[in-house]
C-alpha cells in the first residue's frame, strides 16, 4: 500500500514513533489512534466495496473530517470520513 | 511524551503548535507563542484560542450541524445538556464556595438564575426552555430526565466537576464561563468564521416557537455572561499570580467541551429516523 513518504499514515504528523502492521506492511503512526484509525478506515472500504485490498488512500482535511479517494486496481471510491476520540468511525458519506 | 507517541500529546502538538517533531528549544519556543499574552489580555488570548479550535477554518460539526437544524440535532441537544446543565449549577456553587470575592458571588448567583432557576414565571430559566423545546419536539421532559449521559458528556462532566472542586477558583471559573462564549455572536466580529446558529432561523416557521425562545436565551445571554466572567478572570488570576494555570485550566476544559458537543451529535443520531 502507498503511504505518505514522510510522517504519519493519517495525519502527517512527524511526532512519536509508534508502528503497527496493516495489511501486510509496517507502517509508521504518530499515536495508536493514528493506527486505530486508519485500520478501521480500511476496513470499512474494504468492507463496502468487496476488495481484497487497497492499494492507496489520498486524503485532505484534517481531524474535523477528511475528504478521501481509495485506489484499488485502477478504480476509485470517493468518501468523506469523520472519527469519535477513541479512532473509531464517527461519520461516514460515500462521494458520487 | 511526544516522542513515546503519547496520544493526547500528540494529538494536542498537532492540532495547536506543529506536526513537524522540532527539537526542544523550537518547541520550547513555540510552546511560549502559543501561551503568550503579549500585549494583549487574558481575554484576549482565551477569545483567539476559543475562536481557533470552535470557530476557525474548520468549524465544530456541532456548530455546522445548528446553522439549520434539523429535529434530531435540537434533541440531541436537549437531552445531552441536561445533564451539562445540571453540572454547571455545581460547579458555579463549588466557585462561589470557595472564594470570598462578592462581585464574583454575585455574578454567580446571577448566571445560576439566568441558568437555571429563572425568575418567576416571566423569565424562565435557560434549563427549563431547554425542556420546553423538547416537548415542542414530542420529547417528553419525563423521557429526557430517563436518559443517561452519553461517555463523552459524562467524562466532560467529571472533568468539570473535578476542575471546580479542587483548582483554584479562578481556573474553574475561566473552565466554566469560557465556554460561554459558544454563543458569544461577538465573536463575529473577533475572527469567527460562522456564528453558533445562523439568526435566520430565528425567523423560520420550521423551527418551533420553544426552540426559538431557547436558542433567543443563549444568544442573548452569554455574551454578558462570558465577557463578565472573563473580566474577573483577567482580575483575579491577575491578583492571585495564576494566568499560567488558568491558561492550561481552560484549554483542558474547552478539549472536554469540543468532546461534550461531539456526543450531542452523536445523540441526535438516535433521533435521525424517529
Amino acid at each position: 500500500m502507498k503511504v505518505p513518504e514522510k510522517g504519519c499514515a493519517i495525519c502527517q504528523a512527524t511526532w512519536g514513533d509508534y508502528w503497527e502492521e496493516i495489511e501486510g506492511q509496517r507502517m509508521f503512526f504518530c499515536c495508536d489512534i493514528c493506527a486505530i484509525e486508519f485500520r478501521n478506515m480500511i476496513d470499512e472500504v474494504k468492507k463496502r466495496k468487496g476488495w481484497k485490498t487497497v492499494d492507496e488512500i489520498k486524503m485532505t482535511g484534517n481531524y474535523r473530517g477528511r475528504e478521501c479517494t481509495a485506489l484499488y486496481q485502477g478504480k476509485k471510491y470517493g468518501f468523506n470520513i469523520r472519527f469519535d476520540s477513541k479512532g473509531g468511525i464517527d461519520l461516514f458519506t460515500e462521494r458520487a | 511524551m511526544a516522542g513515546r507517541s503519547d496520544a493526547g500529546h500528540v494529538m494536542w502538538l498537532n492540532r495547536n503548535i506543529t506536526k513537524d517533531r522540532s527539537d526542544r528549544r523550537t518547541l520550547s519556543r513555540l510552546l511560549a507563542d502559543f501561551f503568550n499574552l503579549g500585549s494583549g489580555s487574558l481575554e484576549g488570548w482565551v477569545k483567539r484560542r476559543f475562536i481557533e479550535k470552535f470557530y476557525g477554518s474548520s468549524p465544530h460539526p456541532f456548530v455546522l450541524s445548528l446553522q439549520n437544524p434539523s429535529r434530531a440535532v435540537l434533541l440531541g441537544y436537549v437531552v445531552e445538556h441536561q445533564h451539562f446543565l445540571r453540572q454547571w449549577v455545581r460547579s458555579c456553587s463549588y466557585i462561589m464556595a470557595r472564594t470570598d470575592e462578592m462581585d464574583v458571588v454575585s455574578y454567580e448567583l446571577d448566571n445560576i438564575n439566568t441558568e437555571y432557576g429563572g425568575v418567576g414565571t416571566g423569565q424562565p430559566s435557560h434549563y427549563e426552555l431547554l425542556l420546553r423545546m423538547g416537548e415542542s419536539l414530542g420529547l417528553d421532559r419525563k423521557e429526557v430526565f430517563r436518559m443517561a449521559p452519553l461517555a463523552n458528556t459524562r467524562e466532560a462532566i467529571r472533568v468539570w466537576d473535578s476542575i471546580c472542586r479542587d483548582d483554584h477558583w479562578v481556573e474553574g471559573m475561566a473552565a466554566m464561563h469560557g465556554l460561554e462564549l459558544i454563543a458569544n455572536r461577538r465573536l463575529k466580529g473577533e475572527g469567527a468564521s460562522i456564528g453558533y446558529f445562523d439568526p435566520a432561523i430565528l425567523k423560520n416557521e420550521e423551527i418551533s416557537d420553544q426552540a426559538k425562545a431557547f436558542l433567543r436565551e443563549g444568544y442573548e445571554a452569554d455574551v454578558g455572561h462570558s465577557e463578565q466572567a472573563l473580566g474577573l478572570v483577567e482580575k483575579y488570576s491577575r491578583l492571585y499570580g495564576n494566568v499560567d494555570d488558568v491558561q492550561a485550566t481552560f484549554l483542558r476544559s474547552i478539549y472536554y467541551f469540543d468532546l461534550y458537543l461531539m456526543a450531542r451529535l452523536e445523540r441526535s443520531r438516535q433521533f435521525e429516523s424517529s
